[in-house]
């Protein structure tokens, strides 16, 4: 970012796996000057090979997926806002480096003058680089800035206390994400964030490096304002070089320069076999990024799900010894990790030190112990001296366990017997001031694990065969691409429909922002899904009852009376929404009035009346945006102005109003706001303490609303009045309880991760797509269908998965059978035994189970142990930290 | 009072001859004054030893574990709360219980008693709110209120939350009751002085477990004290293993225990451990509103996963 | 090393704040040397038999973080 020197030889950032070292050849004076080579020199493992040149590979594939991102805007070119003059102007990246807690100033707010002052008001500004085609050409919204700012504004206002102040300068606030306009009500409602809607013109720097602006505000007044920091939001752009790769590709683009895709395959480029996902085909948050590279993984699969598995080898297995009943024989293993403990930590003193500790038979000290070579040793070792535990003393188990569990295995151990000291991430990295202190806290650590080591136990993980069969509730446009892309995948699918057709919503709507025939698209869609061998589908019917669990589900399902049990690996969750019938605006009242969708219905059957209108007012957010639905259904600006257009194309002698609150047309839908701005579509901004009246008086309706431009109340005679309702899921706590999946306040169900997990469950083998995740318009209804298919692919594949060995086990005879565990387990997992010596004591479903030890903890008769983290391990551990040497 | 025990004999007779329960249990006279014991009535003709007076302080719950017989149960406001937390611990099945309700007034506190009076109590009558006591060297009258256990001077649910049959009219309950002064006098203390405060408190205590046997809420087939792998604490009178015994009984019984009062009682050395409960039991009303064995409808507050959870942190 | 070091016993849920304590490390951030981590599989599994055990043992506070 440049806000700090980085040295030639550097780590990418602080978090990166594998935490390794590049050199910057821009830098390096070595590879400039040729002369140094330190580096070379001090290099204890000899990794450093100056003569390392790029080459050029030939890899043959069937499909080609691009993610090649975007690139922020550079705003130095704009001379009205001196970034690349005045210090105190940075760029919202920037910013975001400075909030961070491994940033340049470890998360500290400060001036980039020169006198590191603390900023006591920070200003953002926002549309840098997006929505201009003055200053710059990039006439499209960057859909994510508006969100980060207020993030970047609140992260500040909670590190500094209420001592900064924060504004916002904007021109419409677009929160169109899943529980965005809740933040963006909490910050300015609880964290005081000031939104100011003007854009400013130009920052003038003062003598001591603050920054005058100037603006005007809604009600048309000029106003001065000095700033101790200025953040620029800015937008997407995708770089030349990638523009350069899209023509070298064959690929169209847009006319922003993303990449070109049609609605109905959000992830298909104009050339066959090559896929996009992320900001590359459009500026899209993290979510939308995650889901379409779910989609475009399905879809690449789909022309290579016959060469599934050709390429595979099976790995050797070593048979595993058995310890049981043997006298523990732990191996110590301490990691030099280069310097990086043993420069802070006296590994040395810290293996003599394990050498002393009970059932210790033998200590190493490694420089790497991750590197392939120690680990071909450690098998060796291990073997040679017949250890049957193992105790690395290293970094993370978060990352490296794994790593080593692989070495235990291939020495015949079970994988279990192992146990991590953290001394680098928890000790040296920590500690580097206080050596001697850090060496002893070290050798605790070692105690402490080879005491809980001494203790553990082979552990056997469950097998599960994965029934190969799909479920996807609803046969909307999601649950149809999320069926198409499992059957693609060549898996028996199942589409359980409540409705008598398929369709869902799409049936009511005429045609996409991109100007393609829905009802067409449709049709070709549901012929596709009727035409698909693998694909059964059940109308009219309803799910009564769920068993089972991943990889086995058992459904009961009622199609018109009759019942029937679907055997089932996976589901798919589809259930979509409903447009809300508003009690507002004379709804009801008068066939004029009507809503958006019945405005499409007008289209779809191309009522001639349309064209005999002479005015015609869209009002927006009916239902969204209000206290009892505190969300943005995302939809509706780009469909009212895509119907706005198609009236006024129709009779371009309509008057066309739209009556909005923000208009949030993101992304490249941008260019169809202004293009009905040219159209002369007349936008009104409205607010929810004045809001529009629609009355009818004599037969004839009028609107009345208060211009923002004019701060006066207009009168508009409507022969039409289209209201934009909003999009409310089909809330079913029933079928949320059946999966175990939550649901959030708003009634739409809580993905597994907001970010990472978009179109998955917590709980295994469920996924998610649609309008019941939230609202969202057709193409990323598609994408997530297909991203939803894609992450069950990856559990169908699998055909046998692997519980885990540390799950918890009951023991019958000291069970009380008093239900805390069965009450308290988040999972299911435990249940009363139902026959046998046993009947009515508790016991746990190993496949269910997700150890996390809350029955364990809660169990008052000590019946439920952990497996993995026993009491006594745990114990052990306790028991042991205090015996400092 | 005498009403109580008149209705008491006439419900358990209808019950017992008309077959619905196979026993009953409730409280007979003990041979020591202010010592009613629990007793189990099978037939009829033993129907008119049962007893109701202000020495029933016993928890009848703690009979009822894991029996499978169909029983008539007397149940004062505490004993039906502990009743329903028996239910939904699985320890009985509702169906196959015909309780008794009891509007209680109050039970009295034998020690203090013992303590107020000069020389051996040779006999306790009472009236409705009197206690005459009678020694060697005369009669004494006490204020009933002056006398109660203290749990019972803080009690708000004097009647059964849960009956089949009620012995008499529902009693009024205490109103404007500081059920937690104790509690708070103690959170208010700086740690040297809390410290100090449970070290004499548990000073005295010989390890006999009267207080967990007494207690409708310890039923484990194997309690932590006895349990060897791993083993929670030492057997000794070390103060350490005291203190981690007290503890941990008063963690098992969070969010369970309806201040019955049983432990103390039963406690040969005077303690009040009760402290310890009110502690946990204060806590679970303060930030969950729970209060233990209001309703089968609902398991104790620290019993329960709910993804919907009001709590802002578990988000 | 006259100056009393105190003994800090953490429970640490492995989702959050043993992840957090590793980005700590990842991030340079110093901190006094004197907690021991133990790795807990979530804090469900923290039972208050530990917290004592630990004040038992001779810890000078008892941390649990999940």
């Amino acid at each position: 970012m440049g806000l700090v020197k980085r040295k030639a030889a550097y780590v990418e950032y602080p978090q990166a796996v594998p935490l390794k070292y590049a050199i910057d050849a821009d830098s390096c004076i070595f590879l400039q000057k040729g002369k140094c080579g330190a580096c070379k020199k001090l290099c204890p493992t000899d990794a450093i090979d100056f003569d390392q040149k790029e080459t050029t590979g030939t890899i043959d594939v069937g499909a080609v997926v691009l993610s090649p991102g975007f690139t922020p805007f550079d705003p130095s070119r704009f001379d009205n806002y001196g970034y690349s003059k005045m210090p105190n102007v940075i760029t919202s990246m920037e910013f975001e480096r400075i909030l961070s807690a491994s940033g340049p100033t470890m998360g500290h707010i400060v001036r980039q003058s020169k006198d590191k002052r603390e900023p006591k008001r920070i200003a953002f500004f926002q549309c840098i680089g997006s929505r201009d085609i003055n200053k710059c050409d990039n006439a499209h919204c960057s859909s994510v800035c508006c969100m980060y700012a207020i993030k970047e504004a609140v992260i500040a206002k909670e590190h500094a206390g209420d001592g900064l102040d924060c504004s916002i300068f904007f021109m419409d606030m677009r929160t169109h994400g899943k529980d965005f306009e809740r933040y963006y009500d909490t910050a300015r409602d609880k964290h005081g964030i000031n939104f100011v809607r003007s854009r400013v013109h130009t920052i003038n720097p003062l003598e001591n490096d603050d920054l005058e602006i100037r603006y005007v505000t809604e009600a048309g007044e000029a106003k001065t304002e000095v700033y101790d920091m200025i953040v620029l939001s800015v937008g997407f752009e995708t770089s030349p070089q990638v523009i350069d790769l899209a023509h070298r590709l064959n690929i169209d683009l847009t006319a922003g320069n993303f990449c070109k895709t049609d609605t109905f395959k959000p992830v298909s480029t104009s050339r066959e076999g090559v896929y996009v996902c992320g900001a590359f085909q459009g500026p899209k948050d993290i979510p939308q990024s995650v889901v379409d590279a779910s989609a475009a993984a399905v879809e690449a699969g789909l022309s290579l799900s016959k060469a599934r598995n050709t390429l595979t080898r099976v790995k050797e297995t070593v048979p595993e010894t058995n310890v049981n009943g043997e006298r523990p024989r732990v191996g110590v293993f301490v990691c030099r990790c280069g310097i990086n403990i043993a420069g802070v930590v006296d590994v040395p003193a810290v293996a003599e030190y394990a050498k002393t500790l009970p059932y210790v038979d033998y200590v190493a000290d490694n420089l790497y112990a991750c590197s392939q070579d120690t680990q071909d040793t450690m098998t060796d070792i291990i073997k040679e001296k017949n250890l049957n535990r193992v105790v690395v003393a290293a970094c993370t188990p978060k990352t490296h366990e794994p790593l080593f569990q692989e070495t235990l295995i291939n020495a015949g151990l079970n994988k279990y017997l192992f146990e991590m000291a953290n001394i680098r991430n928890h000790n040296s990295w920590v500690h580097k001031n206080n050596p001697d202190l850090a060496t002893q806290k070290a050798k605790d650590l070692v105690r402490m694990a080879v005491s809980k080591v001494a203790l553990s136990q082979s552990l056997q993980e469950a097998e599960l065969t994965v029934n190969q069969a799909a479920m996807v509730l609803g046969g909307g446009i999601s649950g149809m691409a999320a069926a198409k892309s499992l059957a693609g995948q060549g898996y028996e699918t199942h589409i359980v429909e409540k409705a008598p057709v398929l369709g869902g919503q799409a049936l009511s709507i005429y045609k996409t922002a991109k100007d393609e025939d829905v009802q067409k698209e449709l049709a070709g869609l549901v012929a596709e899904i009727n035409g698909n061998e693998l694909i059964t589908i059940h109308l009219n019917s309803e799910l009564k009852g769920v068993e089972g669990f991943v990889g086995n589900f058992k459904s009961q399902i009622v199609s018109g009376g009759n019942e029937s049990v679907l055997e089932h690996g996976v589901c798919v969750i589809a259930t979509g929404g409903y447009p809300y019938q508003p009690d507002e605006y004379n709804f009801g009242k008068d066939p004029r009035i009507i809503t958006s969708l019945d405005l499409d219905r007008k289209l779809i059957d191309q009522d001639a009346s349309l064209k005999k209108l002479n005015s015609a007012v869209l009002i927006q957010c009916v239902g969204s945006r209000e206290p009892d639905r505190p969300y943005c259904s995302r939809v509706c600006c780009t469909h009212s102005i895509d119907n706005a257009l198609t009236l006024k194309k129709m009779n371009p002698d309509m008057s066309v109003y739209i009556l909005y609150r923000d208009i949030r047309t993101y992304g490249e839908k941008e260019l169809l706001y202004k293009e009905a701005r040219k159209a002369g579509v007349i936008f009104i901004r409205y607010s929810t303490d004045n809001k529009p009246e629609v009355k009818l008086t004599d037969g004839r309706i009028v609107v009345r609303v208060t211009d923002h431009v004019l701060q006066l109340p207009v009168d508009i005679p409507a022969d039409l009045v289209s209201l934009a309702t909003a999009i409310i899921p089909n809330r079913d706590d029933t079928l949320a309880g059946f999966f175990k999946v939550p649901l959030n306040e708003d009634g739409f169900f809580v993905e597994r991760h907001a970010k990472l997990g978009p179109s998955e469950f917590a709980t295994d083998g469920v996924f998610l797509c649609g309008l019941a995740h939230y609202p969202k318009p057709i193409d990323e209804s598609i994408a997530q269908g297909n991203a939803a298919a894609s992450r069950a692919v990856t559990l169908l594949a699998r055909k046998n998965i692997f519980t885990s060995g540390t799950v918890a086990e009951t023991r019958p005879l000291d069970c009380s059978s008093c239900a805390v565990c069965i009450s308290v387990c988040p999972y299911s997992a435990p249940s009363f035994t139902e026959k046998g010596p046993f009947a009515g004591k508790a016991e746990i479903n190993p496949v269910l189970c997700k150890g996390c030890g809350l029955c364990v903890a809660s169990c008052r008769s000590g019946a439920i142990r952990l497996k993995g983290f026993d009491n006594d391990q745990i114990f052990a551990q306790i028991f042991s930290f205090n015996e400092a040497s | 009072m005498s009403g109580y025990t008149d209705k008491i004999r006439e419900i358990s007779q209808r019950l017992l001859k008309d077959c619905s329960v196979e026993m009953i249990i409730g409280f007979r006279k003990g041979t020591q004054p202010m010592m009613n014991e629990p007793f189990v009535v099978r037939s009829a003709e033993d129907v008119d030893q049962l007893i109701w007076d202000s020495n029933c302080g016993i928890n009848l719950t703690n009979y009822l574990t894991n029996r499978t017989e169909k029983i008539g149960i007397i149940a004062k406001g505490c004993d039906s709360r502990n009743i329903v937390t028996h239910i939904l611990e699985n320890k009985i099945k509702r169906d196959q219980l015909v309780i008794i309700g009891v509007p209680c007034r109050g039970m009295i506190d034998r020690r203090r008693i013992a303590m107020l009076a000069e020389g051996e109590v040779l006999a306790v009558t009472e009236t409705d709110d009197a206690i005459v006591v009678k020694t060697g060297t005369g009669e004494n009258e006490y204020k009933k209120s002056d006398v109660l256990q203290q749990n019972c001077k803080v009690c708000v649910h004097r009647n059964p939350v849960i009956h089949d049959e009620l012995v008499a009219e529902p009693v009024e309950e205490q109103q404007d009751i500081d059920r937690y002064a104790d509690v708070r006098d103690i959170e208010a203390r700086k740690p040297e002085e809390k410290w100090a405060f449970f070290d004499e408190l548990l000073a005295p205590c010989i390890r006999c477990y009267a207080c967990k046997n007494a207690c409708p809420l310890c039923y484990c087939p194997t309690c932590f004290v006895d349990e060897a792998k791993p083993q929670w604490l030492g057997k000794s009178q070390d103060p350490m293993d005291i203190r981690t015994f007290h503890f941990l009984r008063a963690y098992h019984c969070a969010g369970r225990c309806t201040d019955c009062g049983a432990c103390e009682r039963a406690c040969p050395v005077g303690i009040n451990m009760r402290l310890l409960t009110k502690k946990l039991e204060k806590d679970c009303l303060d930030q969950y509103g729970w209060e233990a064995g209001m309703s089968l409808d609902s398991r104790p507050a620290l019993d329960i996963y709910r993804p919907d959870d009001p709590e802002a942190f578990i988000k | 090393m006259s100056e009393w070091e105190p003994k800090i016993v953490s429970f640490l849920c492995n989702w959050c704040s043993y992840g957090a304590a590793d980005l700590a490390g990842v991030s340079r951030m110093e901190y006094p040397p004197h907690i021991r981590v133990v790795r807990i599989p979530c804090t469900g599994r923290m039972s208050p038999k530990f917290a004592l055990a630990a004040l038992r043992e001779g810890a000078d506070a008892v941390w649990v973080s999940g």
